[in-house]
């Protein structure tokens, strides 16, 4: 079956919602264990695929077996990087499982099965963009992905979170629409939606002055910043995370944003070629600058936060800023370009720590303001050192992978000689370690233990019962849940020690396609 | 009005940047343009009835070349169901503030005679047009999606014209969440199928080993077909969810 691999990654989880659908009616109780189930199967088949990759180059898949000519079938190619991406997207989305697991009874479990069905599919959705090659196909996934983000962000208890879930929609659907706009566009020049049948035809002599093919790219790649939440376009990320169910925010925040910057470079690299986008149309400096705006006010919204999920949502926006910076940076090694794409994988790890964190004490205390975590490391160790360890990776404290990403990032940086963006870089750690220690200071220390976590409740009392009775998830986190957290914070400091062997796997695909050395280093 | 400016510039930039490129474009119905005599839709041209015995060049694009894109455009068509579902459905108590309309069967009061012949009469001529848009995808304009839209469309008809609970008695929750799940199941396990012979995912020819007289080409088509129906039950089942959904607010009860 390790033929099968890449077509496995994807349909493994739409084969677990199905099955999920079918037989949640009778048993709610079966919706995790195939959830789980169809997880796992994705996630061995991107592992036996990206040893493929690393043993065989890359690997090319052809749906119903239409390979020639090119680009009659749909394509899935698989290398390095989103290898790579895959495994992130598997492991991240199995620690969100683990982390939803609930005691039968609690809040929500009526709607389960809809919960697991959009979960599983919004996977499969994310597998699917990571995995094709086809520009269209992109598209169809990214609807998969994003109807069910909607869903998942909505359907809460929050009425908050439904109006976020609105914004969101008519956000995404404008990035949506922009992107398909851009691929139609491209279409009508070039009669293909192969990448690879497109980059031929975008960088031959007489197609590289067109004018539509430009305008394809600027559609394309203003629908992908909405989706990434790059900073003017961001206006619907804080509040969808923040108000979402806890269970939905640890898998939205570290994945959608995450896989769209993986689009976004997917398209530099394959769609228009870095010859084209460097070289070409040589507009590094712009989006450059763009992304110091971005980090800066990004870290600097955060500032002003007094919720523990809203302050993460813009530092989400702010590490935005860093990848799509870094990949537009243009200097001679790409070492911006290969920092961006191990900042997907650092990333998506820092933050699923962080909202998994955020989510246990919204639980316990259902309540997100960083003020009721007044001691919280007495009451709750395990969770504080979750946190602890996500927020050193955030500031970039080795060994965490956070400080490796910004190491890349700023050498890819000074190398250009964009120093607005290593300036910009340093500012936001430092507002990171503002915000952070912030957060440590109360939770280690304590003020007085006062009455903050029951907002006028008349039943709570005090920091040791401070669940009020009306809620019954103020409970102590469930030792699920204590694991989810320790996994990913276990990740965060496995990719930060072994960062140059992955930078190495990076390398393999972005060195050869090096539009500024004629001879490949290796 | 800060707001309506900022609105007006971005519909005038995002306006003029797409007449912008519409300036390069081939001549409209130019037969060289890229996107007509590009090598893809050339070989469609040519090779889709040896390769796949289906007269219908856009079916077969849609349902077996590109039949990857369709599978998940249905998985998009079940999402919007079930989306809708997970924000709406309340199972335990009534929403506030809603109050159910109950129709006793027995007063028919508030129905027209007349509408509700009509519908009597017209219903099974829907579903079975609704089948022959189906079945002549191959040959004709139609396909899942069109025919389970119309057969969605004669189940809201019955909810509008009676009243949802006797809609909901031939078409309950449990069943169409069923038959929504398993049109989809339909079309990926023909691509499971392939898988298990050996083929790549969705490599239709090879499902000639399991029907009966058939070459891999004719198998190609009788998959379409499959799928096809695969489709139409996930799209009828989402539509009449959809519907009844939303006009109940999420109670499934109540008369529209």
């Amino acid at each position: 079956m390790a033929d099968q691999s890449p077509v496995i990654v994807v349909v493994a989880p739409l084969f677990a919602a199905l099955l999920a659908g079918l037989i949640g009616m009778r048993e709610k109780r079966a919706c995790l264990p195939l959830t789980l189930l169809g997880l796992v199967v994705s996630l061995s088949a991107a592992i036996v695929l990206f040893r493929r990759v690393l043993a065989e180059g890359e690997v090319r898949y052809f749906l119903g077996g239409w390979d020639k000519p090119l680009g009659i079938g749909i394509e899935l190619r698989i290398d390095t990087v989103n290898g790579l991406v895959l495994i992130v997207i598997a492991i991240v989305s199995l620690i969100s499982a683990i982390f939803s697991f609930r005691p039968h009874g609690q809040r929500d479990t009526e709607k389960n099965m809809h919960f697991y069905i959009l979960f599983l599919l919004l996977c499969a959705g994310l597998f699917g963009i990571t995995a094709t090659a086809d520009a269209f196909n992109l598209y169809v996934l990214v609807e998969v992905s994003s109807l069910t983000s909607y869903a998942l962000v909505a359907m809460g208890s929050l009425r908050r979170g439904t109006v976020a879930a609105f914004n969101y929609i008519i956000m995404g659907t404008i990035g949506a629409s922009f992107y398909l706009l851009g691929v139609g566009y491209l279409y009508m020049q070039t009669g293909a939606l192969n990448m690879e049948g497109i980059r031929v035809v975008v960088n031959q002599p007489d197609v590289l002055a067109s004018k539509a093919v430009l305008v394809a790219f600027v559609f394309i790649l203003t629908g992908v910043w909405i989706k990434t939440a790059f900073f003017p376009l961001h206006g619907w990320l804080p509040n969808a995370y923040a108000y979402a169910p806890t269970t939905s925010s640890t898998l939205l925040a570290p994945l959608m944003t995450k896989v769209f910057v993986y689009v976004m470079i997917r398209i530099m690299l394959s769609v228009f070629g870095l010859v084209w986008v460097f070289e070409h149309l040589s507009w590094s400096h712009i989006v450059v600058w763009l992304s110091v705006i971005a980090i800066l006010a990004g870290s600097i919204i955060a500032l002003t936060q007094t919720e523990l999920k809203k302050m993460l949502g813009f530092l989400i926006i702010a590490e935005v800023g860093y990848m799509v910076g870094g990949a537009w940076l243009a200097d001679e090694g790409l070492w911006g370009f290969k920092g961006a794409i191990y900042h997907i994988v650092s990333d998506a790890f820092m933050t699923s720590c962080l909202f998994i964190a955020a989510g246990i004490f919204y639980r316990r205390h259902d309540c997100h303001d960083i003020a009721s975590l007044d001691g919280a490391f007495k009451r709750m160790p395990l969770t504080m050192t979750g946190l602890l360890v996500g927020g050193l990776a955030m500031i970039g404290v080795p060994p965490t992978c956070g400080f490796f990403s910004k190491w890349y990032l700023i050498r890819g940086g000074i190398d250009s000689g964009h120093w607005g963006y290593v300036v910009a870089l340093i500012i936001s750690s430092l507002v990171n370690a503002v915000l952070f220690f912030r957060i440590f200071e109360i939770a280690f220390f304590g003020k007085k233990p006062v009455e903050h976590a029951d907002h006028g409740d008349s039943h709570g009392h005090g920091e040791e019962h401070a669940p009020a009775p009306a809620e019954p998830t103020g409970q102590a986190p469930m030792p699920t849940a204590l694991v989810a957290l320790m996994l990913s914070a276990g990740f965060i400091l496995l990719i930060g020690i072994f960062n140059g062997q992955i930078m190495e796997w990076i390398s393999l695909t972005v060195d050869p396609l090096n539009p500024f050395t004629k001879t490949p280093p290796l | 009005m800060g707001m309506r400016i900022l609105g007006f510039i971005a519909v005038f930039v995002t306006g003029a940047l797409l007449t912008y490129g519409v300036a390069d474009f081939p001549k409209w119905g130019d037969p060289h343009s890229p996107a007509n005599a590009g090598e893809v839709s050339t070989y469609f041209i040519q090779n889709t009835k040896a390769d796949t015995h289906v007269p219908n060049i856009v079916t077969a694009v849609l349902a077996d070349y590109r039949g990857y894109d369709t599978m998940f455009e249905t998985v998009v068509i079940f999402i919007a169901g079930v989306a809708i579902m997970a924000i709406l459905r309340v199972l335990a108590t009534i929403p506030p503030g809603h109050q159910p309309v109950q129709y006793d069967p027995r007063k028919k009061i508030a129905y027209d005679p007349i509408i509700s012949v009509t519908c009597r009469l017209i219903v099974p001529v829907i579903q079975l047009f609704a089948l022959y848009v189906v079945a002549h995808g191959h040959h004709s304009p139609g396909g899942g999606f069109q025919g389970g839209v119309i057969l969605g469309a004669s189940f809201i008809l019955i909810a509008i014209t009676s009243n949802l609970r006797s809609a909901l008695r031939r078409f309950s929750e449990k069943r169409f969440i069923f038959i929504a799940c398993a049109g989809a199941l339909i079309y990926s396990g023909f691509g499971l199928t392939t898988l298990l012979f050996g083929r790549n995912f969705l490599d239709y020819g090879v499902l000639s080993k399991i029907m009966f007289d058939t070459d891999e080409v004719m198998a190609r088509s009788h998959s379409m077909l499959g799928v096809e129906i695969g489709v139409m039950l996930t799209v009828t089942a989402i539509m009449f969810a959809i519907y009844a959904n939303l006009s109940s607010r999420g109670a499934l009860r109540g008369g529209l």
